[in-house]
C-alpha cells in the first residue's frame, strides 16, 4: 500500500488537476526513467518491456507496466495567510491550522527538493539545505507579522522559481484584492489553494442577541441570532466554499477546504479521495 | 387620557432620556464581549439578521420605562363605565303600520330584534322597562335589573294593530321612572301621532322631570309604503321625532333596515346604561410599566436562545 504522502507527491509530479493553464489543460503525467514507483497500469504497444511488472501480471492475468515517477527534484514552497482574519478559531486559530497543512506540504520534500516558506516579509529558505532539512528551516519559525495576502502572493511572485510548486493557505476573505497576483502565479507555478474553513462551519454556537467584531478592522455590531440566522449562516459558509473553490479553479490554482485533517484536505485538493485518485 | 399633574411629564422625558442614554452607554461598554469574526461583512450578509427582535425589546424597554415614569404624572383614564341606578324605559310602536315587511322580516318583528339587541349590550344591574303603544300605551314590563324577564316580557309585545299614540306612550313611560338617577326613553316608532296626547307636550314634561328622549324613526317617508289593510300611507313624523329628542336632550336615528336599526339600538344602549368616566391610572401604568421593563429584559437574554 503506498503512504498518502507518497501519493500526494506523485500527483505533484504529475500536476494533476492543474487546470485552465495553456499546455495543461489534461493532468500531465512527468514520467520516465525514474527510481520512483508510481502506479500499475496494463500494458499498451510501446511500454518499455522492461518495466512489466511479472508479478503482478501473473496476479491481474493481463500484462501490467509499472510506470515511475521521473526522477526530478521539487521546489516546494508554501504561504500563509497571515491577515488577522486568520487569527479566528474555535479551539484553533485558522493561523495555526494553515500551519499543521504547511508542515504536512513541506513533508512532501524528498532528498533534492528545495523548500521555501513566502511571508509578506520575504522568503524563508536555506539556499544550502535540501529535502527534509530544507523544510526544517521553513518551519522553523511559526509567528509573521500581520500583513495582507496579497502582499505574500507579490513576495512569491517576486521570488519563487517558474514551476515550484506553491500551496496557499487562506480563508481567501481578500480574493478579489489578490486575484491579479493569483492569476500571475497561477501561470508562473503550480498553485494549490487551500480554503480554511470557518470556524463556525460545523454549526454557529452563537444564539439570541450578540455582538460581533471584525477582526480585520475591528468594526463591530450587536446582531440578533436566531433559527434561521443560524440555518442562513450554515447554507451560506457552504456556498461560500464551493464559490472559492471554483473561483480558484477558474483562475488555475487547484483548490480544496482545509477542514480538520490538513493532509485529507491537500489529497482532496489533488482528487485523491480516501487514498484512491479519483 | 389626561394627567392629574401634567407638569410632572418633563421629568418623565427626562428620565426616559436619561435610561435610552444609560443603556446606549452600557451597551457600547459591552464591546470587550464581542465575538471576533474574520469578517463581519459576510457574516451579516450570511445571516441576513433580523432587526425586529432588537427593536421591539428597545422600544419596550422605552415604552416600559415611559410607563412606569408616567405614573408620576399621575394619568387619568377615561373608562366606560355602567351608570349607577340607570334606568330606560323602551317604548316600542305596535301600530299597524308596523306590520310593514320593508324591514326584514317585518318592522315589528325587526324592532323586537333590536330590543333584544339592547337588552344584551346593557350591563348587569341597569334596569330596563317596556312600553308598547298602538291606539293606547300599555306597560308590558316595570324597570326590572332581571335582564331575562324583560327578554321575556318582550314575547308579551301585542302583534301590530291600531293607531300610534307617541304622546300617552312617553306619559307612561315617565310615569314608571323614579325622580331622581340616570333616566332614559327610547322610542321608536315608524307612524305619525294620530292618537292621544301631544307628543312634543309629553316629552318636555319628560325634559323638565330629567329623563333623556332617544327616538329611532323606523321606515321612509314618501316609499309608498301603505299601512297593511289600510290606504294610508306609511309615512314616517320625522320632524316630530327630532323636535322631541331636542326636547329630551338625546338623539334621534333614522333605521332604513333592521341591521341599522339593531345597530341603533346597541349605541343607545352604550349611551343611555354606560358612561365615560376619569379613573387614577397611576398604579396601572407603573405596573405595567414594570412588567414591560422586566419583560423587555428577560426577553432580551432569552429571545433567540430559546427554543
Amino acid at each position: 500500500m503506498i503512504g498518502s504522502r507518497t501519493r500526494l507527491r506523485a500527483a505533484l509530479l504529475q500536476k494533476r488537476r492543474r487546470y485552465g493553464i495553456a499546455g495543461m489543460a489534461a493532468p500531465r503525467a512527468h514520467r520516465g526513467d525514474g527510481y520512483e514507483f508510481s502506479e500499475l497500469r496494463e500494458y499498451v504497444a510501446g511500454d518499455d518491456p522492461r518495466r512489466i511488472d511479472w508479478a503482478a501480471t501473473a496476479r491481474a492475468g493481463t500484462l501490467q507496466t509499472r510506470i515511475l515517477q521521473e526522477d526530478r527534484a521539487l521546489t516546494l514552497a508554501g504561504a500563509l495567510d497571515a491577515s488577522p482574519s486568520m487569527g479566528v478559531g474555535r479551539t484553533r486559530s485558522a493561523y495555526d491550522r494553515g500551519l499543521e497543512a504547511l508542515a504536512v506540504w513541506f513533508t512532501l520534500a524528498l532528498s533534492d527538493d528545495r523548500c521555501a516558506r513566502v511571508r509578506a516579509n520575504g522568503i524563508v529558505a536555506d539556499p544550502h539545505r535540501r529535502g527534509p532539512s530544507a523544510a526544517h528551516v521553513c518551519l522553523a519559525e511559526r509567528a509573521e507579522p500581520q500583513r495582507s495576502f496579497t502582499a505574500t502572493l507579490q513576495v512569491a511572485l517576486a521570488t519563487l522559481s517558474r514551476d515550484a510548486s506553491l500551496l496557499l493557505v487562506s480563508d481567501f476573505y481578500d480574493i478579489d484584492e489578490a486575484e491579479p497576483a493569483l492569476r500571475q502565479l497561477a501561470v508562473r507555478c503550480d498553485v494549490t489553494g487551500l480554503l480554511i474553513a470557518d470556524p463556525w462551519r460545523d454549526g454557529l454556537p452563537l444564539a439570541g442577541f450578540v455582538r460581533l467584531s471584525d477582526a480585520e478592522t475591528g468594526a463591530q455590531e450587536r446582531l440578533f441570532i436566531g433559527r434561521r440566522e443560524r440555518e442562513r449562516f450554515r447554507q451560506s459558509i457552504l456556498r461560500r466554499e464551493t464559490a472559492i473553490c471554483r473561483r480558484l479553479e477558474n483562475i488555475g490554482v487547484r483548490a480544496g477546504v482545509l477542514n480538520h485533517d490538513a493532509e485529507l484536505a491537500l489529497m482532496q485538493s489533488f482528487g485523491i479521495a480516501g487514498g484512491v485518485i479519483a | 387620557m389626561t394627567f392629574a399633574h401634567p407638569e410632572r411629564l418633563a421629568i418623565v422625558l427626562l428620565l426616559v432620556a436619561a435610561f435610552a442614554l444609560v443603556y446606549r452607554s452600557i451597551e457600547r461598554g459591552a464591546s470587550q464581549q464581542a465575538y471576533v469574526y474574520s469578517s463581519l461583512a459576510f457574516a451579516t450578509a450570511a445571516m441576513r439578521p433580523s432587526r425586529w427582535p432588537a427593536v421591539a425589546v428597545y422600544a419596550a424597554l422605552l415604552l416600559g420605562v415611559a410607563a412606569l415614569t408616567s405614573a408620576l404624572a399621575a394619568p387619568r383614564l377615561l373608562v366606560r363605565v355602567p351608570v349607577k341606578d340607570g334606568i330606560v324605559m323602551l317604548c316600542i310602536d305596535t301600530s299597524g303600520s308596523m306590520r310593514a315587511t320593508d324591514l326584514v322580516p317585518s318592522r315589528a318583528e325587526a324592532a323586537r330584534a333590536a330590543a333584544l339587541t339592547f337588552l344584551g349590550a346593557v350591563p348587569p344591574g341597569a334596569r330596563i322597562g317596556i312600553v308598547s303603544f298602538a291606539s293606547e300605551a300599555v306597560l308590558v314590563q316595570q324597570p326590572t335589573a332581571d335582564l331575562d324577564a324583560a327578554r321575556s316580557a318582550l314575547d308579551r309585545v301585542p302583534p301590530p294593530n291600531g293607531a300610534t299614540a307617541i304622546g300617552d306612550a312617553l306619559s307612561l313611560a315617565v310615569a314608571q321612572l323614579p325622580r331622581r338617577g340616570t333616566r332614559a326613553i327610547v322610542l321608536l316608532t315608524d307612524g305619525v301621532n294620530n292618537r292621544g296626547s301631544d307628543p312634543v307636550s309629553a316629552a318636555r314634561q319628560a325634559a323638565l322631570d330629567g329623563v333623556t328622549i332617544h327616538t329611532v324613526g323606523v321606515g321612509t317617508n314618501g316609499s309608498g309604503q301603505l299601512i297593511p289593510g289600510t290606504t294610508e300611507p306609511a309615512d314616517l313624523d320625522e320632524e316630530t321625532l327630532r323636535a322631541i329628542a331636542d326636547l329630551g336632550h338625546g338623539t334621534y336615528v333614522a333605521a332604513k333596515d333592521a341591521g341599522g336599526l339593531a345597530s341603533a339600538f346597541r349605541n343607545l344602549a352604550g349611551s343611555t346604561v354606560w358612561e365615560a368616566r376619569k379613573v387614577d391610572g397611576s398604579t396601572l401604568f407603573a405596573a405595567s410599566g414594570g412588567v414591560m421593563v422586566i419583560v423587555a429584559f428577560l426577553a432580551g437574554f432569552a429571545v433567540g436562545k430559546w427554543p
